[in-house]
């Protein structure tokens, strides 16, 4: 990834919402086929980026009307709470969306805490 | 004394973005306004509609094809759950274009890949380029 890409690399518009099993962060990321998706974890930050494969018809062919969209790269980084289990993260991507599920670690899910009665030592 | 801040406000650059910002959203047609977004182009052969659709499966979506017009219709549904932070766009969607030129009507076909759907309306016969012949 050379600099020109890092500075040209576009925001996808991201749906972060929560469930009873875990999060869910869907992304949508048209023209980007599974291949050309990367998704780094590293400490507290993960890093989503992915580079479209849409080939405007206007580059092999033809002539255009004013164009609308293009295939930019794609790369959004996200910050992790210690609630997310990082080892059983998933990841598809289907139609040009990616659905990232982050399940909570079983150790912060609500727990109550016992009382018991007694004198304090 | 001198105060480097260079490390703290990357002033410049924040500037340039800001600015790329502005004038990037409006280097593309009518952002945010229109949905779906699309790009026509054409061939000596036939007419590409590039439909920008991610998440809309196939039998999401109609497309239809009317006497002048190419009438693309469908619903784009939200994923249940709580959110925290909601971007993309859901609801039902409706864009028509229309279509100037005869095309041969029952060559039209439709490929999605990758969330972006391409329309294919090949030209007649009477439109194509043709080489005229001297006698």
């Amino acid at each position: 990834m050379n600099t020109k890409e890092r500075e040209n690399a576009i925001l996808p518009a991201t749906d972060i919402l929560e469930r009873s099993e875990g999060f869910h962060i869907f992304m949508d990321m048209p023209g980007v086929a599974p291949d050309a998706l990367s998704i780094d974890l590293e400490e507290n930050e993960l890093m989503v980026t992915g580079a479209s494969r849409y080939t405007p018809a206007s580059e092999t062919q033809g002539r255009y009307s004013t164009p609308e969209f293009g295939a930019p790269v794609y790369r959004r980084v996200f910050t992790l709470s210690d609630m997310v289990d990082r080892e059983r993260i998933k990841a598809s991507l289907k139609d040009g969306v990616l659905d990232l599920f982050l399940p909570k670690a079983e150790a912060m899910k609500p727990r109550r805490i016992p009382i018991s009665s007694g004198e304090l030592e | 004394m001198v105060i480097d801040f260079n490390t703290v406000y990357d002033l410049p650059k924040d500037m340039d973005r800001l600015f790329a910002g502005i004038l990037g959203s409006s280097g593309m047609a009518q952002r945010r306004i229109t949905y779906p977004l699309i790009n026509v182009s054409e061939n000596d052969e036939s007419y590409m509609v590039d439909i920008c659709l991610p998440g809309v499966p196939a039998e999401e979506l109609e497309i239809t094809l009317a006497a002048r017009s190419l009438i693309i219709k469908g619903e784009r549904k939200a994923p249940e759950g709580r959110y925290f932070r909601q971007e993309r766009a859901a609801g039902s969607f409706q864009r028509i274009i229309s279509l100037n030129v005869p095309v041969a009507r029952d060559g039209v076909t439709a490929k999605s890949e990758n969330g972006i759907v391409r329309v294919t309306l090949p030209k007649t016969e009477e439109v194509k380029p043709r080489r005229i012949a001297i006698e």
